[in-house]
This record gives structure tokens, C-alpha cells and sequence, in this order.
């Protein structure tokens, strides 16, 4: 088991020298990215709930619900449920979007490099050009799985909160 | 008679016609003169004649002894010749024993004497490189001697040679200070302290040195490596007693060398040239607007939260302006209170939104720009192919890199943009919500409060 994981964090710190000091902010973002989206829903599931029922309490022991002031403080409450329902989903998105022009960097960067080594040493030695290459291609392959991750659950996590927030507004009649 | 008459008459001929030129020839006054000095004449001749005849006689005597002579003498020095030859051959002979007594004394010592000029020359070529000749110099050079020497090595020239191979050994496994010159980047000659480490560093105080094999001398690289490099060859000059982490280069300086010719960060900006201070440019201006709005919105926020637990409405937060024109219109009906309440807020809202679009744009601009100058970079590539050709991949190389830095920098400068507009846009978001869609009902929990 130990060995297992020995080689297994070789291989993955030759995936990381071979792409590039670029994957290190991909593997951050990356990291960020999926402890904010964790943190989503852990929210959605235990924390939510909590603070709906509190609302609802709230909103069934008001007498009147139906005249101007209610509406407006019903809308109040909505509104903020749903400012910390939708806390940094906006920075998660920005983080989906932002691997693949990480990757892109990384690249850039690794093409840099090689035609550095083209100035350098002329097109004669392939093998020398090869790390360079590698840095280019790796990183945009992780930009583009790191993306791809995130596309899906962030998508995921985006519609579950909509729907949470539908449910909330139904779940507040005017009595 | 007749001879006589002859020669009278010859005589006379010869008188009459040599008259004229022999003026001064004796004359013979009358025949019987003549006659008479013809007879003394004839005695006397054969007198001389005969005298004469004698005389080669007498050489002929002579010529003989000494044919006889030289004869005798010939057949010596042939005598002589074939004793010479014998006793040659004699030489030979000895000479040929004497030699193939000499190769069996040699023996094994010839394939010795191959060894030593084998291992002279291997040493020459391995001292002519070690870094160790900086601090004994001139070793190569009698190592030369010995290798190309056409005379058998003496005793004292092996013993150098072991000593000097025991002292490369040696000094391969020691670290020494020593004064050496060293011509610095400038091209000056300076007597430095030196550090050596065994055969694979030269350091001064605080850098790398380089040992050049051609000229012999210690040269200061013209770029030193990166500072967390040369920051333990100061520590390690520093340090006296123990242990000292150190940068060492196993390839025995090529290393060093080859890091001269690395790019430096700065160097690489610059190569994105115009477009690549254009993006800089929209990257510092973006980061200024996101840092202003940072600023505000958190100072908006926190006069907002302020504003929310104390009961008087202030001027300085949006929440309080708002809650002031309920203040002004508590006696108006309900709908005229909602539109005063929504030309407030629409009053609010571009103040806080203020700049955060301008963070998306330039945030957009800053790739754009960057392909930008990847286009025009790769126009200078194309551009100088049509001057110089494909031969030089250098040439072209040159340019691309310059296209490819400005693509980094746009990514380099819209990433960051991207991050920050995100945090932005959500902090004025909130404000937004909180202005848009909470005020009226913060109005409300007041104004139902005070009804009560």
C-alpha cells in the first residue's frame, strides 16, 4: 500500500517536471477550485436547510403577509438566502474558466522555450527541443482535464441552486 | 759534300731572304768559315745529344724504382684492406651479439618505456583540462616533454610522472584557498584569493569562476548563475569550521558556462518589445481600478453594516441615502414611496458598479493584445526570411520567441484580471442586491417596528 503510493507520487512528480512550474498554479487553481465547489455542497446539503427552516419560521409566525411592507420583507429575505446561496459561485466559475488559458500559458511558455533552445543550440538536437515540447503540450492537456472537471460539477452545483432557491420562494406563500 | 752544298745553299737562301729582318745575324765571313763552324758546330751537338741521352737514361732508372715502389706499396695497402675487412665483419659479428644481448637486458623495459609515454600523454590531456592546473600551472607542458621525447625516460622523469599523477589525485580530494590571477569580465588581470574544490569548482569571494583550458588562465563568468546559487558561495567563503551547503558543477565548469547564455527573466520581458509595455501597461491600469474598487466597495460595505444597526440614517453609504428619502416621504402613500424609493436606488447603483466593466475589458484586451504582438512578431520572422533565407534558424527563432513573449504576457496580465474582475464584480454584486432588493425591506422591518 505504502510502495503503491510511493510510485504513485513519483509519477505524479514527473507529470509535474515534465509540464512545467505552470502546472503548480494549474494543481493550485485546480485545488481552490474544487475546495470552494466542496464547500458549495456541504451548504447545499446541511447548512442550507438550516437557515430555510429559520426563514420559514420566521415568515409563518408574521400575521401579516400580504400587504406591501410583507411583500417587501419577503423579498429581503429571498434575497439574502440567496446572497449566501450564491456565495463564490461566481469565483468558481471564473476558476472553471480560467485552467484551459493556464493551460495555454504553459504552452506559450514550453514553446518559448523551445525556440530558446533553437536560438541556442540550432534545430539540430530534436531530444533538446522534446522537454520543451512536453512542456507545451502537457499543461494544455491539464488545463483542459482540470476544465473539464469542474465544467461539469460546477454545472451541476449551479442548477442545484437554482432549484434550492425556487424552493424557497414557493415554500413562502402569502397566507 | 753534297749535305754540305745542301746546307750552303739552304744557308745562303735563308741569308738573302732573311737579310732584311735578321740585320743583326752573324755573318759568315767566307765559305771556309763556314765550314769550319759547321764541323765545331756538329761536335758540339753530339756532345749535348749524347748528354741528353744519358741524362733520360739515367730517369728512365729512376721512373722504374719508383713504379717498383708504388707496385710494393699497392700491394700493402690491399693487404691491409683485406685484414680491415676481416677484422669488420669481425665487428659486425660482435655488434650483432652485443645487440641481441642488448634486447634480452631490455626486455620487458621497452613495453615500460611504451607505458610511460602512453600515461605521459594521457596525463597531458587530463591536466591541460583539470581545473587544478589554475593553482600548479606548466604541468602539461613537461608531461608534453615526456610523452613526445624520443630518449628513454631517466630515473628522476618517472618519479615525476607518478608524482605528478599522486598530486592530481590528491589535490582532486581537497578544498584550498590560493592567490591566482584572474582576468576579469573587463579583460583586467587581478591577483585574487581563489577556492578550489577538488577538481570541480573555482570560486572567488562571492562568485563562480571558470578555468580556461586553452589559455590557462582563470576567467570571471560573464553572468553569474541565479543568486540562491552564488548566495552559498558566500556562505561557504565564509564559513570556517563544519559543514557548508555548496553549488558544485560535476561537469567541471561547462555547466557554468552554459548557464552564461541563459535568458534572464528581464531580458525575456523586453524581448516582447512595444506591445509587450502596452500590456503591462493595461495590466498596471487594471490592477489600479480593481485596488480603487477594493477599496471603495469594502468601505461602502462597512459603512452599510454600520448603517444597519444604528437607527439614524447617515449620508455617507447608499443605504443611508436611501433610508433617508423614507425618512423625507413617511406621510406619502405606498406607491409614491416605491418610485422615490426606485429612483434612489437607481441613483446608487452606477456608483457602485463604477469600473468593474472596465476590469472585464481591459482584462479581454490584454490576450488580444498579446496575439497582437505574435502576429506582428511573426511578420518580423517572415520579414527576415525574406531577407536572409531559411538557413539560419537563429534568425527566426529570434523572432518567434519575440512573438511567443507577448502572448505569454497578454495570458500573464489577463489571468490575474480575470481572478480579481471575478471578486470584484461578486463584492458589487452583493452591494447591488443588497441596495436593490434588501433596502425596501430593511424600510420596512423599520417602519412596521415603529408601528408597532
Amino acid at each position: 500500500m505504502m510502495l503503491f503510493l510511493i510510485e504513485l507520487w513519483e509519477s505524479v512528480r514527473d507529470f509535474m517536471n515534465t509540464g512545467g512550474i505552470v502546472l503548480y498554479w494549474l494543481a493550485l487553481v485546480l485545488f481552490i477550485m474544487w475546495v470552494l465547489m466542496i464547500e458549495r455542497y456541504l451548504y447545499l446539503t446541511t447548512g442550507f436547510p438550516k437557515l430555510v427552516k429559520t426563514v420559514l419560521g420566521n415568515w409563518d409566525a408574521r400575521e401579516d403577509t400580504t400587504s406591501w411592507y410583507a411583500h417587501r420583507i419577503r423579498e429581503a429575505w429571498i434575497s439574502q438566502a440567496n446572497e449566501k446561496l450564491n456565495a463564490r459561485m461566481q469565483l468558481i466559475k471564473t476558476m472553471v474558466a480560467m485552467c484551459p488559458l493556464i493551460g495555454l500559458l504553459g504552452t506559450v511558455t514550453g514553446m518559448v522555450h523551445v525556440f530558446e533552445i533553437m536560438a541556442n543550440t540550432g534545430t539540430g538536437n530534436p531530444r533538446l527541443m522534446a522537454s520543451g515540447i512536453s512542456m507545451a503540450t502537457i499543461p494544455t492537456m491539464a488545463g483542459m482535464v482540470a476544465a473539464l472537471s469542474g465544467v461539469f460539477f460546477s454545472s451541476r452545483l449551479e442548477a442545484k441552486v437554482k432549484v434550492a432557491s425556487h424552493r424557497l420562494v414557493d415554500s413562502m406563500p402569502h397566507h | 759534300m753534297k749535305t754540305v752544298l745542301k746546307s750552303v745553299v739552304l744557308a745562303a737562301g735563308l741569308v738573302l731572304t732573311a737579310q732584311p729582318v735578321l740585320a743583326a745575324a752573324p755573318q759568315a765571313k767566307t765559305l771556309e768559315q763556314l765550314l769550319q763552324d759547321v764541323q765545331k758546330d756538329r761536335l758540339s751537338d753530339n756532345k749535348i745529344n749524347k748528354q741528353r741521352e744519358q741524362e733520360f737514361l739515367s730517369a728512365r732508372a729512376d721512373k722504374q724504382a719508383l713504379l717498383s715502389k708504388a707496385k710494393s706499396e699497392l700491394a700493402a695497402e690491399q693487404a691491409r684492406g683485406k685484414q680491415l675487412e676481416a677484422s669488420f665483419a669481425d665487428n659486425e659479428k660482435q655488434l650483432a651479439a652485443l645487440e641481441e644481448k642488448l634486447t634480452l637486458a631490455v626486455g620487458n623495459m621497452g613495453e615500460m618505456f611504451g607505458v610511460v609515454r602512453q600515461v605521459a600523454g594521457d596525463a597531458q590531456s587530463r591536466f591541460q583540462t583539470s581545473i587544478i592546473s589554475a593553482q600548479y600551472p606548466g604541468r602539461d607542458k613537461e608531461m608534453k616533454e615526456l610523452a613526445q621525447s624520443k630518449e628513454l625516460p631517466e630515473l628522476p622523469q618517472l618519479e615525476d610522472l607518478w608524482f605528478a599523477l599522486q598530486k592530481e589525485m590528491t589535490a582532486s580530494g581537497e578544498v584550498v584557498k590560493f592567490k591566482a590571477p584572474v582576468i576579469t569580465v573587463d579583460g583586467e588581470k587581478k591577483e585574487m584569493d581563489v577556492t578550489r574544490v577538488g577538481a570541480f569548482n573555482l570560486m572567488s569571494s562571492d562568485q563562480y569562476l571558470v578555468y580556461n583550458s586553452e589559455s590557462g588562465t582563470v576567467d570571471e563568468l560573464s553572468r553569474q548563475p541565479e543568486s540562491y546559487m552564488t548566495d552559498t558561495v558566500i556562505s561557504f567563503g565564509k564559513n570556517t569550521s563544519g559543514y557548508s551547503p555548496l553549488y558544485v558543477d560535476p561537469s567541471r565548469g561547462t555547466i557554468l558556462t552554459l548557464m552564461t547564455q541563459k535568458v534572464t527573466l528581464l531580458e525575456r520581458y523586453n524581448q516582447g518589445g512595444t506591445v509587450g509595455y502596452i500590456i503591462t501597461g493595461v495590466l498596471a491600469l487594471g490592477l489600479l481600478i480593481v485596488l480603487e474598487r477594493l477599496i471603495v466597495l469594502g468601505g461602502m460595505s462597512a459603512a452599510i453594516s454600520r448603517q444597519r444597526k444604528s437607527d439614524t440614517p447617515s449620508d455617507n453609504n447608499p443605504l443611508g441615502r436611501i433610508l433617508k428619502v423614507y425618512e423625507n416621504n413617511r406621510n406619502v402613500d405606498v406607491e409614491t414611496l416605491e418610485l422615490k424609493l426606485d429612483e434612489a436606488i437607481l441613483k446608487e447603483t452606477p456608483r457602485i458598479e463604477r469600473g468593474v466593466s472596465v476590469i472585464k475589458v481591459l482584462a479581454a484586451v490584454a490576450p488580444l493584445l498579446g496575439l497582437l504582438g505574435t502576429v506582428t512578431g511573426m511578420i518580423d520572422t517572415f520579414q527576415s526570411i525574406t531577407l536572409f533565407g531559411t538557413g539560419d534558424p537563429k534568425i527566426m527563432a529570434g523572432g518567434i520567441s519575440t512573438a511567443l513573449v507577448t502572448t505569454v504576457l497578454g495570458l500573464v496580465a489577463a489571468l490575474p484580471l480575470i481572478f480579481l474582475h471575478s471578486i470584484v464584480y461578486s463584492r458589487s454584486q452583493s452591494l447591488i442586491h443588497l441596495v436593490e432588493e434588501q433596502a425596501a425591506g430593511i424600510i420596512a422591518e423599520h417602519a412596521e417596528k415603529e408601528s408597532k
